[in-house]
């Protein structure tokens, strides 16, 4: 009986409000990932990244959130033709990816100061089926329709970073991931890295699957930084605390 | 045994073959040789859909492929890189489609790759090196002759393509015309044969009939994504995109509907299809419940551009992007756009490190 009463329910909605306005998860199409290899495949719950679908990272502060983007933006640069970045202001050097081996020879940087053009540069190029498109900032709210769906027609992987997303912004996401950081990592006294801790916060392509302790270790040392990778693993719950706690 | 009576054999099973009845020889003597066999009238629309089907399946596989109603398929392998690897694949496919062993040959050229495959295990290979020593034992029959011809042959005594290709072609071809000829010419190996290539049609298309009309559109959009699916995948296997994409929706008691749309650059997966023929579907309002749904593809066209994603998947055309970048600087400006390539990464200062 209750069965009956909700297809009802779900019918008149969808009579009223379109097709689209509610979709069954078992309707939905099944989420094509593109697999960074890196520590939020396993958040995402379909083993990558979702491809025409905007991926939220997001967290106050210093938190390891731009070290996961340029992490996933170097191994975008080796596996996409395109992999372009939009920076929206914040200065984006191409120096600080040198640390993650990235093939420079895809990469574009889009120099974006107004908002409009970052918009507009956003939605172009997921047009015309870039393969992979970092914002470095939130773009305009009427950009993010169109940014959606010419994402959605090419396939284009789309990775925003913001400190804190706008209600426009995290609403056109997909798949959202909050970070915050829990501990800093000293050694000999000197700052190596941090400790943070990733929560999906949103996900549209699959059930959320909780949180992941991550841990960043910066490149450093004498040696030129490319010379040394940048870490950021995945560690497990107990070893996190049990390093909080010394 | 497929023929027609009075006529000659066209295709004979694999259990007929022991019996000496051979593709080519009169209908009457095959039934001499083996009494007990199935006689078969041909059927031209039945063998011409499954020589499109085969020549298909194996059009990847070689550049040049040909398949002929008798049951032979030829692959040009001469330019391929691996051959062996396509052998390989063209034996599992037919194992796959027909259910049996296929008999194989590898040779220089048509007639003799043909009767080497004759002479292989059903699922072996037989490869000849010298098409010439390979001939020059078979018997004279082998030929592609009429039974007169043949004939006429044993009466000058030569009963082996060794005999016949001792000759000169025109000795044999004032005694059988210009197959004569033709005839010495196969049996010194020179292969004056070529083969006719297989060329996928311009066309394809993919229906469902749906038992109960319908009328809920996530059904509808379920079944068109798996017709796109199943088109892609022939697409893939042909090398081609589509330039023209076209949805019929038929009714049960209506007109049926349709729309059509030429695409700039073709489409070649199945994201790509159901990318454009799913908006459709979702804004489409039909009149009355659905009992079919078309998609047609009436102009196909190569997909080379898509060659591409071999190398970069999931990506775009490169020159759409390439175009999409430069529409963005001359609106706003050539530095809008950047693209860092390394100069002195070592330096301490910022603008040193990257040129471009």
């Amino acid at each position: 009986m209750q069965e009956i009463a909700l297809d009802a329910a779900i019918n008149s909605i969808r009579v009223r409000f379109g097709s689209q306005a509610l979709t069954r998860a078992a309707e939905l199409p099944p989420p094509q990932p593109w697999p960074s290899r890196t520590p939020i495949d396993r958040l995402t719950g379909i083993g990558g990244l979702p491809h025409g679908r905007l991926t939220l990272l997001s967290g106050n502060g210093t938190c390891g959130k731009l070290t996961l983007a340029l992490l996933l933006l170097a191994g975008a640069t080796r596996e996409f033709a395109h992999a372009m970045v939009i920076d929206t202001g914040s200065g984006f050097d191409p120096w600080t990816l040198t640390p993650f081996y990235p093939e420079l020879g895809a990469l574009t940087v889009v120099r974006a100061p107004a908002l409009d053009l970052a918009g507009e540069a956003a939605i172009a190029l997921a047009k015309a089926g870039a393969g992979f498109i970092l914002l470095m900032g939130e773009i305009p709210e009427h950009a993010l329709g169109p940014l959606e769906s010419g994402a959605n027609r090419s396939g284009t992987v789309i990775v925003g970073v913001v400190d804190a997303p706008g209600r426009a912004f995290a609403h056109a996401s997909s798949l959202s991931v909050g970070f915050s950081r829990t501990d800093w990592i000293w050694e000999r006294g000197q700052l190596v890295g941090l400790r943070a801790t990733a929560r999906c916060v949103k996900n549209r392509v699959a059930p959320p699957l909780g949180e992941a302790a991550l841990e960043i270790r910066y490149a450093l040392g004498a040696r030129k930084l490319s010379d040394l990778p940048v870490q950021v693993v995945e560690v497990p719950r107990e070893l996190t605390c049990e390093s909080a706690v010394v | 045994m497929i023929g027609l009576w009075e006529e000659h054999v066209i295709a004979a099973s694999e259990e007929a073959l022991p019996f000496g009845v051979m593709p080519g020889m009169a209908l009457r003597q095959a039934e001499h040789l083996c009494p007990q066999a199935n006689f078969l009238p041909p059927d031209p629309e039945s063998a011409a859909h499954l020589r499109e089907l085969i020549s298909s399946a194996l059009y990847d596989l070689a550049p040049t492929v040909e398949v002929r109603v008798e049951g032979v398929a030829w692959l040009d392998v001469s330019e391929v890189v691996n051959p062996g690897e396509s052998i390989r694949e063209a034996r599992r496919r037919l194992r796959a489609a027909l259910g049996r062993e296929p008999r194989l040959g590898l040779a220089p050229g048509l007639f003799s790759a043909r009767l080497a495959a004759a002479r292989a295990r059903p699922g072996r290979l037989v490869q000849v090196d010298a098409a010439k020593t390979f001939l020059s034992s078979l018997s004279s029959h082998e030929l592609p002759l009429d039974a007169e011809q043949l004939e006429r042959l044993d009466l000058l005594g030569l009963r082996t393509l060794g005999a016949v290709a001792a000759i000169g072609p025109r000795e044999l071809e004032s005694q059988l015309g210009h197959a004569g000829r033709r005839a010495v010419l196969l049996a010194r190996g020179l292969e004056p044969d070529q083969l006719t290539p297989w060329r996928p049609p311009l066309f394809t298309s993919a229906h469902r009939q749906f038992e109960e009309p319908v009328e809920d559109r996530e059904a509808m959009l379920f079944v068109a994504r798996a017709l796109c699916g199943d088109l892609a995948a022939e697409l893939g296997l042909r090398g081609a995109g589509a330039k023209q994409v076209c949805v019929r929706l038929r009714f049960e008691s209506a007109e049926p509907e349709q729309r059509e749309a030429v695409v700039r650059h073709p489409l070649s997966s199945a994201a790509e299809l159901f990318g454009l023929i799913g908006s459709w579907i979702k804004e489409w309002q039909p009149r009355a419940p659905i009992t079919e749904l078309w998609i047609e593809l009436p102009a196909l066209e190569g997909a080379g551009r898509r060659q591409l994603r071999l190398w970069a998947g999931g990506d775009g055309a490169s020159e759409e992007v390439t175009a999409a970048l430069e529409r963005l600087q001359e609106r706003w400006g050539e530095h809008v756009v950047h693209k860092p390539r390394p100069a002195l990464l070592s330096s301490p200062l910022p603008s040193q490190r990257f040129a471009g």
